[in-house]
């Protein structure tokens, strides 16, 4: 230290320190203000840069968020029109049943018909259900227009089958909605793997109690015809109407051959034939209307009666099979539903990491800055009136 | 008695003189460079065997020591440019780092804007939002890079201001020396105000004060070119960048030549203004441009793959001016040079110098001159390719012709959106793929990506045929093998086809169409900005904004924490100087009560002559 000091130094000391203390005091002040201990990059600018990317991690986060509510909503839409769908489903089978019994007559076939007839357009407009914000639900991607309209042939489909895929955690993506092709086409029919009907021109009361494929290798994909020449005999012809096994027909009776089974019932006619091969798709509404078209018919004869018997044995197997289908669609969902769940859970424990780190790298130790804050609150006091009293010390002051 | 009255009216002479000091040093006590000052005494001495005959003040003593100033000057200079520095960086700082002016804001929320369009891809609420995200983001580029313009002006008139003052303040040192240097005595406050003078110059251009034999003072700047070599003053002049005309440069001015001054050459506050500029601006405003090009360029390529509302192939999302390329002012060719972006991931913030040999081009780095690896000849066929910018030469250039390559600076402040319609943004993937609703196997057509958008085919309808469960065609060419899961890769496009199809299944893949809610093109591009594609696919778009804030934040901590040590070293040199030369009022209270007394002795000396002169007339009266 200098032996000598001039009056001018030690005012400007004393200034400075005072200065360089009331700066410290405002940084002080502006981190308790803010909470953070960052108040500018160059406060730490390793941490600043860091915090760059947590940040922009911490916003994706809260988008994921949002876009999940937009899913949630969705898929929660998907989840009630699938429900009402079930409901519809669970109605069909059973007036299908009901219309099955042979004593029902035609009034009463026609009250179910046309009960039928309101579940089917009701369906449509279930299928052509929206989001809310005038996109179909049902439609794929290509949603702007009503997925399903009527057309000559049954009702079409002009959605596509694109499901989209949404973000909603770090490289967890959720499908959004079912196109409808997946829920309401598409649907096998017979027993989703053979299918077997009475041929139309049958006269007998032969009735198709059963069929099944009961060997998948020794099926070769063909479809069998099974006729009957005499009411008590049948040959099997394949495909290429090659006659590939006879036999004599018994009542009740199973009739097997490549790997398939029939089981015919009552008394087939000279000339009656009944046909198996593999499944074939429908759709669901096309399975309801011909179960319409089959109650609106008006049997007479026994034939009649055993033709609409085995039309309606076979629509009741396609409405269980679409029944099957519309269970699995709504448990699609849920499980989409319960991605989403995990998809937050993935969001909140990823959004803790990521404030924690962040709060590590900027926010304030408020127990530190409070007491830094007296501390240095106490420093400018003391130096303050240090140069007050500083002042007031000089020898001019003496000289009166 | 007639000694005893000189002797003490020479004492009282003297006791003014010193108290006309102590009241000069007094008055002179808030006056910048002020050396106290002294008033030296010395007896008048008689001849061998006599007393003395008084007191005689010999020389008004100024108190300095020449050590201590030059410390002073040299501590001085330095604190100015690292002051300047720290004001410079930190107004970058608190711009790069505030919310309301960083880019980090608008970036995270344009980033956002596409996440939300990738939840309902069809929603024109999310569309809008996109495209005023997207103008928020462009315009805060377009804000920053005009910020960071409005300080390379600040430099341009900060230079301009400071040669102006540097040019009167040699002029007036070269003129004091004149006067100091003219021989016989000066006075102490003539020299006070020369080395004032000369510590104002060295705040603005760096550099040391040699004192010479004749007492003149000769100023050099910090790179050793003479301010002032005795009474002649050099004459600083601004002067254009030869690649820049909208750039001033220093340059000191002899009767025989101009000299550049760069950075290295000056200190002070001057030489703040260059460093910043060349060491925190130009590399912050190449590097802001580098992360808007990039974007630009990553987000186009992707926005090109993917479908818009209208059924169209996506255009451009940003549009970009192509790199600056900037004849030298001397150069004889014709040639003019166009550059263009080729490589986002070898593409540099870093200017370059191109210069033209005769026969060959070699490129080097601006800023210290070493040599940058080029390939190509210049030709449209093969061109010039320097860190990721391609370049074409038009005209012929002479031997010797210098261009300066900007690849990225000015980038920020030219991005614009390509669009305004919210439905020309194309957030569907461009294609898409269905099975047929009669297929009979499980066949299943997913994970459908454009992998080319420029395929001119990309669009048109394709099918795929099974003909048995293990092969297909693909619009009747083939048969190809089938491995479930396989991607299968066609114009342009691949999908993926997993599941059990069977004989006669078919699938088809076409346009995505007009209208649809496909979010598949925005779920890419709200990933972009974690997509590695800078720095030969090293660093995220995201990593580089990071990496900005960090080394603006780094330099202006640095400035601040080297003029806080230079602060220190500062207040020492001006401590040891003021420990000699500084006032200070207790000792001038003490001086002044001293010479008081002193004085009122001496004026008792006149009594005491008085009163023995009475008595002898009293004697010898009567």
């Amino acid at each position: 230290m200098n032996g000598r000091i001039s009056t001018g130094m030690l005012y400007q000391q004393s200034l400075t320190s005072m200065l360089a203390k009331q700066a410290k005091l405002a940084h002080t002040q502006q981190q308790l203000s803010t909470g953070q201990k960052l108040i500018s990059a160059k406060d730490d600018p390793v941490a600043a840069g860091l915090a760059v990317g947590l940040d922009r991690s911490l916003a994706e986060l809260e988008r994921y968020g949002q876009n999940a509510n937009v899913l949630q909503n969705r898929l929660g839409l998907q989840e009630n029109a699938l429900a009402r769908v079930g409901d519809a489903m669970a109605r069909v089978s059973e007036l299908t049943i009901q219309a099955s019994n042979p004593a029902m007559g035609p009034d009463s076939r026609k009250a179910i018909s046309t009960e039928l007839e309101a579940i089917h357009a009701g369906l449509i407009d279930l299928a052509n259900s929206t989001d809310g914000s005038g996109r179909y639900l049902f439609g794929g991607t290509a949603d702007g227009d009503a997925p399903f309209s009527i057309g000559t042939g049954g009702v079409v489909y002009s959605g596509d089958q694109t499901q989209r895929r949404v973000e909603l955690a770090p490289d967890t993506f959720v499908s959004d909605t079912l196109p409808g092709s997946e829920i309401f086409l598409r649907l096998r029919t017979g027993d989703g793997r053979v299918h077997a009907s009475a041929l139309p021109g049958n006269t007998g009361t032969g009735l198709l109690m059963d069929y099944s494929l009961t060997d998948p290798a020794a099926f070769d994909g063909g479809t069998y015809q099974v006729r009957f020449p005499t009411p008590d005999t049948y040959e099997v012809r394949n495909s290429a109407n090659v006659v590939v096994g006879t036999g004599s027909f018994e009542d009740g009776e199973s009739i097997a051959f490549a790997g398939l089974q029939i089981k015919l019932d009552g008394a087939p006619a000279a000339g009656d034939a009944f046909e198996i091969g593999p499944a074939g798709v429908r759709d669901v509404f096309g399975t309801i209307q011909g179960l319409i078209d089959t109650l609106e018919s008006n049997p007479v004869t026994a034939g009649e009666r055993t033709a609409m018997q085995n039309a309606l044995q076979g629509a009741l197997r396609d409405v269980s099979l679409a029944s099957g289908r519309m269970i699995d669609a709504r448990a699609a969902g849920g499980a989409q539903l319960r991605a989403l769940d995990q998809a937050a859970d993935l969001r909140d424990a990823n959004s803790i990491t990521v404030k924690d780190a962040l709060s590590g790298l900027r926010d304030l130790d408020w127990a530190e800055a409070i007491s830094r804050y007296n501390q240095e609150t106490t420093a400018l006091q003391a130096a303050q009136t240090v140069f007050t009293q500083m002042q007031s010390m000089s020898l001019f002051n003496m000289m009166r | 008695m007639s000694n005893l009255m000189a002797t003490g009216s020479s004492a009282l002479l003297a006791f003014q003189r010193a108290l006309n000091t102590v009241s000069h040093n007094v008055a002179n006590i808030n006056t910048p460079g002020y050396s106290r000052q002294r008033a030296e005494m010395q007896a008048r001495e008689g001849a061998y065997g006599q007393e003395g005959s008084g007191v005689r003040v010999v020389d008004i003593r100024r108190m300095a020591d020449s050590l201590a100033t030059a410390r002073l000057l040299d501590s001085s200079g330095e604190l100015s440019r690292l002051q300047q520095m720290t004001v410079l960086t930190g107004r970058m700082d608190s711009l790069f780092s505030d919310k309301a002016t960083g880019i980090t804001a608008p970036w995270s929320g344009f980033f956002d804007s596409v996440s939300a369009l990738s939840s309902s891809a069809a929603s024109a609420a999310d569309r809008e939002n996109l495209l005023s995200q997207a103008g928020a983001l462009v315009s805060r580029f377009n804000q920053i890079d005009k910020h960071l313009d409005g300080l390379d002006n600040e430099i341009n008139s900060g230079l301009t201001a400071g040669v102006a003052e540097v040019n009167r303040l040699s002029a007036e040192i070269a003129q004091l020396n004149g006067r100091i240097g003219g021989g016989g005595n000066v006075s102490g406050d003539l020299l006070d105000r020369r080395d004032q003078l000369i510590s104002e110059l060295v705040g603005f251009t760096g550099g040391n004060a040699m004192a010479q034999d004749a007492g003149q003072i000769n100023v050099f700047t910090s790179g050793g070119q003479p301010l002032v070599v005795g009474t002649a003053a050099s004459r600083l002049v601004t002067t254009t960048d030869p690649y820049r005309p909208d750039r001033l440069q220093v340059a000191l001015e002899t009767s025989f030549q101009r000299t550049d001054l760069g950075k290295g050459a000056l200190g002070g506050q001057m030489g703040a203004l260059l460093e910043f500029r060349s060491n925190v601006l130009d590399p912050a405003l190449g590097e802001l441009g580098r992360i808007a090009v990039s974007l630009a360029r990553t987000f186009n390529e992707g926005h090109t793959a993917g479908m818009d509302l209208y059924g169209q192939l996506g255009g451009e999302f940003f549009d970009l001016p192509a790199p600056t390329v900037a004849p030298h002012s001397g150069n004889g060719g014709t040639a003019l040079l166009t550059a263009q972006v080729a490589d986002i991931d070898a593409l540099r913030a870093q200017d370059v110098v191109l210069r033209f040999d005769g026969a060959n081009w070699t490129a080097a780095n601006a800023g210290n001159g070493a040599p940058v690896a080029m390939t190509g000849t210049g030709t449209a066929a093969d061109p010039l390719l320097v860190n990721g910018v391609s370049l074409v030469v038009a005209g012929a250039a002479a031997a010797g012709d210098r261009f300066q390559l900007l690849p990225t600076a000015g980038a920020a402040g030219a991005i614009s959106l390509a669009i305004t319609d919210p439905g020309r943004i194309a957030a569907a993937t461009a294609v898409k793929g269905s099975s047929d609703l009669g297929n009979l196997g499980t066949g299943k057509l997913s994970g459908t990506r454009v992998l080319d958008a420029g395929d001119p085919d990309l669009l048109a309808p394709v099918a795929i045929e099974f003909i048995d469960a293990n092969q297909y065609t693909i619009d009747g060419t083939g048969p190809f093998a089938y491995t479930p899961g396989q991607a299968i890769v066609h114009n342009g496009w691949s999908v993926v086809l997993d599941g059990v199809p069977v004989a006669g299944d078919s699938f088809g893949v076409g346009p995505t169409g007009a209208n649809s809610s496909n979010n598949g093109n925005a779920a890419l591009l709200a990933n972009l900005d974690d997509a590695r594609v800078l720095n030969a696919g090293t660093l995220t778009l995201n990593g580089a904004i990071g990496g900005l804030i960090t080394s603006v934040g780094s330099s202006a901590r640095q400035a601040d924490y080297a003029a806080e040590a230079q602060l220190v070293i500062h207040d020492q040199a001006l401590a040891a100087r003021d420990s000699i030369s500084g006032v200070n009022l207790d000792e001038e209270a003490a001086d002044l009560m001293r010479l008081q007394q002193a004085y009122q002795a001496a004026s008792q000396i006149i009594a005491t002559a008085d009163s023995l002169f009475q008595s002898l007339l009293g004697a010898v009266r009567r």
